[in-house]
């Protein structure tokens, strides 16, 4: 249906798009993703003819674009665009009505056809209520409904969408994007859709073109697309990729990382357990610092954590108290650790040998900062024993520090 | 479906009301002046230079009063109706075309130009042709210029073209006030010719500035619903069949035409271009197809009184009627302005 052969195009003397190459068929759900400035609003424009390419052509049901009358080319495609700024107290319905301008003659009136393609796209949009309301007194996103049936009002079997949902709430993004994918599923209509939300993208889309600088890094379903790799090589970030389990889609959760070199800050390894060790770990990981953890159950919110950030851990079965093999391995974790911190952890007789752990850090001369707001009494459960434990840890040097703050802004001053 | 057709019969009422409103004005713009003529009269005058239907007319009309009314009277509100109508139509076509408000006929330098050329005629060869000839020739000129310097790759941006305008105005605003300053003895004749008027205009000016205006304003008109889907943005336009340049570019050239041949024969009337359309919205609008014959009506309406006030308030000194548009515009505009 849409055939872009190579295409180039230039802004002031930029080359915005290099070598663009890609085919659009009947009833595709073709999603344009990349970051801010990576080409996605130029090359619609340059598929839909407004830019003039400086290479390649563009073909729609095999003629070239740039031939092409453009009441023809508004036949066939429709677009709605980021946002739409009209001066004039035009009504909404007068503003849909304008969708019918590539088929009215030069002094043609609308006519009942008209008028109920337009009724029948503002109901789809839930725009008819607004049909007399002045477009300069509705919000932003009233007037995007009104602009999006606008565009099913052209009545084209072809529509372009670039970021339609940016002033959208999030119950009419849902409605709107749900209205378009039954279109498309229903009458086969062909979107392309222009985002930089990964995650509106791969809900929606079938298939996905990754934008990086103006070329296409990567196509294909959206599965083989959204991968964290090309996400880190594309944006720049580290992004977790998990199916959604009530929508069966993926969706990518983006982590902070400062990017610098994770040995030169320092190795730092974290005992804790039961969720209290997870937001630690993470802010650690953020700032740089090269994290170990362990022993922790794996199923542990902790361990979860752990593997999320790819944060090497030692291991213990469910449910199951720590092994001495398991402890050795931590121990040869800590290794070269330049502190281990202990937090606020309850104590039961599986998990002493974390404790145990601890002890033996403090023998080898590592510092030790313990998190203990909540004062070990309160959590131990051995009857006691960590709680000995634990004074001897304090007599021989740990320091105890009330939160996570205190022990960052501690490991900064350390380190 | 009953919204719409109620709609449209409220817009034909209004046009029938804006026409009879149009007859009787120029009916009592005729009759009033330094010599009052009564309508009687005036409809006798008339229907004897009617063939075919002279013959009604048993007595011929006082020869003193036919002179009034057909040669001062009458040609000088046809052209303040002409003049008029088409000012507020090319104001029109420039607040849709800069997709602003505020825009007038006078923002791409057509006027300033105009009253350059008129100068220069003033000065190098002063008659009663050369001054609209060349503030004709010079107002177009200026926009040819304005339109070469804001065009870029086959495409003429808004904001250049209103800046490029802007620039221009002042350039030859410059000029004239140089010529003004150097020709001293001539200043008075170019201040009233810039403040524009209509006294002493004759068949001659309406029937000058006729073919201009006349076809200026249908070929606008020609535009309006593409002129109301650029509203939506030129790209947006241009995503719903609209040849955008293509359609610019010959609106820039009817309102120039428009505008320099009313400058060209009545001076640098102020304001009917800019408040007209925005009154207009007000009562029919923002759609193109209505709301540009409606301005053209109102327009002309509007400059007839002006014109009127303007020889009768002081009489039989006249004022130049671009005092009195602006004396109502102004207060008027300020109106708008803190309305919005």
């Amino acid at each position: 249906m849409l055939k872009i052969e190579k295409i180039s195009c230039s802004l002031d003397n930029t080359l915005i798009l290099k070598d663009v190459d890609f085919k659009v068929n009947r009833g595709d759900f073709l999603g344009i993703v990349g970051p801010n400035g990576s080409g996605k609003t130029t090359l619609l424009r340059a598929v839909s003819g407004i830019l003039p390419l400086i290479k390649g052509k563009v073909y729609l049901e095999g003629e070239d674009v740039s031939q092409m009358d453009k009441k023809k080319i508004a036949k066939k495609i429709a677009m709605v665009p980021q946002n739409t700024f009209i001066n004039f107290p035009f009504t909404a319905m007068e503003v849909v009505m304008m969708g019918r301008n590539p088929y009215l003659g030069r002094f043609e009136r609308e006519g009942r056809k008209d008028l109920d393609k337009a009724k029948e796209s503002m109901i789809l949009t839930k725009t008819w209520g607004l049909r007399n309301r002045k477009v300069t007194k509705i919000s932003g996103g009233e007037l995007q409904r009104v602009i999006i049936a606008q565009a099913l009002a052209q009545d084209t079997q072809i529509l372009f969408l670039d970021e339609p949902t940016a002033h959208l709430d999030i119950n009419h993004e849902l409605e709107i994007l749900s209205l378009i994918t039954r279109l498309n599923r229903e009458k086969l209509l062909t979107v392309v859709l222009v985002t930089h939300n990964l995650n509106l993208a791969a809900r929606y889309c079938r298939k996905l073109i990754l934008l990086k600088k103006g070329e296409i890094y990567a196509r294909g379903e959206v599965e083989d697309i959204l991968t964290p790799e090309n996400i880190k090589s594309v944006f720049h970030i580290r992004a977790l990729v998990k199916k959604h389990p009530l929508t069966g889609s993926i969706y990518t959760l983006p982590i902070y990382f400062n990017g610098k070199n994770k040995t030169a800050k320092g190795k730092i390894h974290l005992i804790c357990g039961g969720g209290s060790g997870s937001s630690l770990l993470r802010r650690l990981w953020e700032s740089g610092f090269e994290v170990t953890t362990g022993v922790l159950n794996v199923l542990d919110a902790d361990f979860e954590t752990a593997t999320l950030l790819n944060i090497p851990t030692v291991g213990e079965a469910p449910f199951s108290p720590i092994t001495s093999e398991s402890y050795q391995k931590n121990v040869e974790m800590m290794e070269g650790s330049k502190v281990v911190i202990l937090t606020e952890v309850p104590f039961g007789e599986g998990n002493l040998l974390n404790l145990r752990a601890v002890e033996q850090a403090l023998k080898e001369g590592m510092k030790v900062i313990v998190i203990n707001k909540i004062p070990v009494q309160e959590r131990d459960y051995t009857k006691g024993k960590a709680t000995r434990i634990f004074e001897d840890l304090r007599k021989d040097g740990a320091k105890l520090v009330k939160n996570e703050e205190e022990a960052i802004s501690l490991i900064e001053n350390e380190l | 479906m009953q919204a719409i057709k109620l709609l449209s019969k409220h817009r034909k009422k209004t046009f029938s009301f804006l026409i009879l409103l149009g007859i009787a004005t120029i009916g009592i713009s005729l009759s009033i002046g330094s010599v009052s003529i009564s309508v009687k009269d005036i409809l006798k005058i008339i229907t004897h230079k009617i063939p075919l239907l002279n013959t009604l007319i048993k007595d011929e009309p006082i020869q003193k009063y036919q002179l009034i009314i057909l040669n001062l009277r009458l040609p000088r509100i046809l052209l303040a109706m002409l003049v008029g109508s088409g000012l507020a139509t090319a104001g029109v076509a420039m607040q849709g075309l800069f997709k602003n408000p505020m825009a007038s006929p006078y923002v791409v330098g057509v006027s300033s130009g105009s009253s350059f050329g008129a100068a220069l005629a003033i000065l190098i060869l002063p008659g009663i042709f050369s001054v609209p000839l060349l503030a004709f020739l010079a107002g177009l000129g200026a926009i040819f210029l304005v339109y070469r310097i804001s065009r870029r790759n086959g495409k003429v941006p808004v904001e250049t073209l209103l800046l490029a305008g802007i620039a221009i105005g002042f350039f030859f605003s410059a000029i004239t006030s140089l010529l003004m300053y150097i020709s001293a003895q001539s200043v008075h004749y170019l201040v009233f010719w810039m403040m524009g008027g209509f006294g002493g205009r004759s068949w001659d000016h309406a029937v000058t500035a006729l073919p201009f205006i006349g076809f200026g304003i249908p070929a606008i008109y020609y535009f309006s619903r593409e002129l109301n889907v650029m509203q939506l943005g030129e790209e947006s336009a241009t995503h719903l069949g609209v040849n955008v340049e293509r359609v610019k570019k010959l609106l820039l050239i009817f309102s120039s035409l428009i505008t320099a041949a009313a400058v060209a024969v009545s001076g640098v009337i102020g304001f009917v271009g800019l408040i007209i359309p925005h009154i207009t919205r007000i009562i029919v609008g923002p759609d193109h197809r209505i709301l540009i014959p409606a301005s053209a009506l109102l327009g002309g309406i509007f400059l007839v009184w002006c014109d009127s006030l303007a020889r009768t308030v002081i009489s039989p000194v006249e004022l130049p009627v671009g005092i009195i548009t602006s004396c109502f515009g102004a207060p008027f505009f300020i109106y708008l302005l803190k309305k919005r």
